[in-house]
């Protein structure tokens, strides 16, 4: 008794018997129709009232009540989707029937909509409904996707085709609405995914992405998707930006290279992934198994470790310490138990909007996906990008805060699925070629991403990635920096292709890239700023680091008269023009007046050549490194790329700007030490442990023969170096510059 | 205390014991005699290198000496963490000067005298 009242209590009683009569009066099904769903008699009112209800009483008093009532009387699964797949496609011109559709789909929305867990008018209402809620939606997106007896998705794009037929000029706002409430279903459909905190009924694999994508594209909604966004501007305005919010929750985490790979690859791959899991599994046993106890856990073994010529000793156990005098010092270090305390890190960003989060799909699931990514690049692409950018840059009332970030985030992604598809095209062509000799090879040019590769996009790019790091909103910044690093990946590639046009464009666009300075101060900033971000952040920016310096040494160094527009700071120049000033001394009052812009202007730019070299020194500071060493310190879980991404960077600062006195840090030393001697060192069967051996062997070589040379070392190892006597200790003297002053 | 003489008592008995302070590596603990003194002495005496070839062996051992340096001068800590607080430390700016002094010290006289004049 005292439970049921409890759970009764969650919500006011009279509401929900208001809330239930009306779900009772809606219909039911019918034991002498054949267990056939029959409306009620005011059925259309009765949606009317409930929409009415979640409207009056849970949005303008700021509840959860109507929603959980409807919930827990199971309205989606037992009467709205009944609705909907008793209207049959015979019946689109009944207009009752249709507007019996529409209310349903009026009510399916909120009911889907995602709920916002982070906002501060979050009330213990709310606290109390919300997990609950949760579930339930995960439940109603199981439901939609696989009812039994119709095609849910199909029928509510049925209800929107009339409103989508008539030219936009001749839309009412009721079309326009329904269009817009259409595609926000999709939206939410995507959008939901099975709550992380709370436990699910280990169903998930039925409102998986797989699953997603299989629904969508077997009742036609992928199709819509195509149709709207190739004709974006011309039929359709407002609703490019839940277009795009549909296609982020379909793609958000999908790996572009998996899913471009045919079936065979997809299947050697995977083969060959669990091949190598194996084997991986199995080097962990046997680096296991070379330090296993050889005999029973009781044995009691003791050593004393001598210490130093006191006579002073420690005691280890455990017979495992008996072989290698190494074993014993690592025992000792790791009985102790006191930690170090660290920070917490806040994890507290909505699920939804990670991008980082990588997600399997089934074969097929990525067969559909992948055939709509290459329709909607030859189509879609630059429609939509391209009027989604101009709304942001007016800044469109309908754009979002979270939609810039999704907007670079999906401008990245297609970026590479462009490129993945060109390869793969390149390497088609190339295997038939080598079998039937085919000369003509044609290339096609880039014209199909070109939007986003213009002067505008640019500096949206810019300022957006400025903006946020400003305002240190990370998972932006991260979106921004992967955007560029696939512009400046698909510019590269562009240099690359036979057109000559092509080639011209990608010159254009490299120098405008590369003229304004405040970019690679931008990317430098990045670097050095890392600092508890999470993997992700670490991933993107390292990357980005790696691939804008790869491009621009070739650059330069194929353009050696780069200009770049630098600026500095007013003081600065201010001195420069009165040393001028001294200099020419006759100068007219032009110069005078124009030191009183330069004053107002709070800086001022001007061009210089620009020097690579001297560029590539400012990531070699402790901070650049310091990021470097943390995304290192990953090393078990790196793939080749990211570990060739490492090995590059220290390579440079060690060998190619002669700074290998920066690294020479015991931590740092100390995890190369375990990367290539273990325990739990690096797999050395893998492609890039010969590379990082060698690296990490000239480098001690080098620590060596400096320590020998300079004693002092042996006390700078503890630090990170301080700047004047980084020079003194790589060279054995000091720098003439400071030591003349 | 005046007003209730049985209070009073119960008050004056309560003896809360000071928690003996946790030993800290801080500056003062780094600069003692069994810190970078001795590092720089020990370092002397027993780093003696095989070199070529035997890179990884000659960085075990190096390793080595500093972890057992570190466990006598702060035992608590783990090797890496200690190495983090020491590093922390370095940024300081009296662990600057000194560290500066211990360079100088290395210096060759003669050529800093003539960089010095040049």
């Amino acid at each position: 008794m005292e439970l049921e009242e409890a759970s009764q209590s969650t919500v006011d009683p009279e509401v929900r018997a208001y809330v239930y009569s009306l779900v009772s009066a809606l219909g039911g099904t019918a034991a002498d129709e054949d267990g056939r769903y029959v409306l009620g008699d005011d059925a259309l009112a009765c949606l009317k009232d409930l929409k009415k209800w979640l409207k009056l009483h849970d949005e303008k008093a700021n509840r959860l009540d109507v929603a959980r009532c409807l919930a827990e009387a199971n309205l989606v699964k037992g009467d709205l989707l009944e609705i909907l797949s008793a209207w049959p496609e015979a019946a689109t011109e009944d207009k009752i029937k249709s507007k019996v559709a529409l209310a349903c789909l009026e009510l399916l929305v909120p009911l889907t909509w995602p709920i916002e867990k982070n906002d501060i008018q979050m009330t213990v209402n709310h606290h109390r409904h919300v997990p609950y809620l949760q579930l339930a939606q995960t439940s109603y997106k199981r439901a939609i996707l696989e009812h039994e007896s119709a095609t849910v998705l199909r029928t509510t794009v049925r209800i929107g085709l009339p409103s989508i037929a008539l030219p936009m000029g001749e839309r009412s706002s009721r079309d326009e609405g329904i269009i817009k409430l259409l595609l926000y279903f999709f939206r939410n459909v995507a959008m939901i995914s099975p709550p992380q905190n709370l436990p699910n009924e280990g169903k998930d694999g039925e409102v998986s992405r797989s699953a997603t994508v299989e629904a969508f594209h077997r009742q036609d909604v992928l199709a819509l998707l195509l149709t709207i966004s190739s004709n974006m501007g011309e039929d359709f305005n407002t609703q490019d930006t839940v277009i795009m919010e549909v296609l982020f929750h379909l793609l958000k985490g999908v790996d572009v290279e998996k899913l471009f790979m045919d079936k065979k690859q997809f299947k050697s791959r995977n083969d060959d992934d669990l091949k190598s899991l194996l084997a991986q599994e199995a080097g962990m046993h046997r680096s296991y198994a070379k330090n296993a106890p050889t005999r029973h856990n009781r044995f009691g073994t003791m050593i004393w470790v001598k210490r130093d010529d006191a006579g002073k000793v420690s005691t280890v156990s455990g017979q495992d310490v008996l072989k290698d005098s190494q074993q014993a010092l690592s025992k000792m270090d790791q009985t102790k138990k006191w930690n170090k305390p660290k920070q917490r890190v806040k994890n507290e960003e909505p699920a939804y909007d990670r991008f980082d989060m990588p997600v399997p799909l089934t074969e097929s699931a990525s067969t559909h996906l992948r055939a709509f990514v290459e329709e909607f690049l030859d189509s879609g692409f630059n429609p939509l990008f391209n009027h989604i950018r101009k709304a942001i840059e007016r800044e469109a009332e309908r754009v979002l805060e979270a939609q810039q970030q999704q907007f670079f985030y999906l401008v990245s992604w297609f970026l590479e699925a462009e490129r993945v598809r060109r390869r793969r095209k390149k390497e088609a062509k190339k295997r038939r070629r080598d079998k039937k000799l085919e000369e003509t090879f044609e290339a096609d040019s880039f014209a199909l991403i070109a939007t986003v590769l213009n002067q505008e996009s640019f500096i949206l790019l810019n300022r957006f990635m400025q903006d946020r790091l400003d305002l240190k909103s990370w998972r932006e910044v991260q979106a921004g920096m992967r955007c560029f690093t696939q512009i400046l990946l698909i510019v590269q590639d562009m240099a690359e292709s036979p057109l000559e046009e092509d080639q011209e464009i990608a010159e254009n666009i490299q120098n405008r890239i590369f003229y304004e300075e405040t970019t690679h101060d931008r990317i430098i900033a990045i670097l050095r700023g890392y600092k508890d971000q999470g993997f992700g952040y670490l991933d993107s920016c390292t990357e980005l680091s790696h691939v804008f310096l790869r491009i621009l040494e070739r650059y330069s160094r194929e353009n050696v008269d780069l200009q770049v527009r630098s600026r500095r700071r007013a003081r600065k120049s201010k001195k420069a023009t009165v040393k001028q000033r001294q200099q020419t001394d006759g100068d007219d009052e032009d110069e005078a007046s124009e030191m009183e812009d330069v004053a107002e202007a709070e800086r001022v730019s001007r061009e210089r050549k620009f020097d690579f070299t001297r560029f590539s020194t400012k990531f070699m500071t402790q901070a650049c490194i310091d990021t470097f060493v943390s995304f290192t310190k990953y090393y078990t879980d790196l793939d080749t790329e990211q570990l060739k991404r490492a090995h590059r960077f220290f390579y440079r600062v060690a060998f190619k700007q002669d700074l290998s006195v920066m690294l020479f840090r015991l931590d740092i030393i100390a995890l190369f030490n375990k990367m290539i001697k273990g325990p739990e060192g690096l797999d050395s069967a893998g492609p890039m442990f010969r590379e990082w051996d060698e690296l990490v062997r000239q480098l001690v070589k080098k620590m060596i023969k400096k320590l020998e040379q300079r004693p002092e070392l042996a006390v700078e190892l503890l630090f990170s170096k301080i700047n004047s006597t980084t020079y003194y200790l790589e060279y054995g003297y000091d720098k003439q510059t400071t030591s003349s002053k | 205390k005046e007003n209730g003489a049985g209070l009073g008592i119960d008050e004056e008995i309560k003896v809360t014991k000071k928690r003996a302070p946790v030993p800290k590596l801080d500056e003062n603990r780094l600069l003692s005699p069994a810190g970078i003194p001795k590092l720089r002495r020990i370092a002397k005496e027993r780093l003696k290198f095989k070199g070529k070839g035997h890179e990884y062996s000659d960085m075990a051992r190096l390793l080595n000496m500093y972890q057992l340096w570190l466990d006598e001068l702060y035992p608590r800590a783990k090797f890496a963490d200690g190495l983090a607080i020491i590093e922390k430390l370095g940024h300081t700016k009296r662990m600057q000067t000194m560290r500066r002094e211990w360079i100088n010290e290395g210096k060759p006289q003669d050529s800093l005298d003539s960089l010095g004049e040049g």
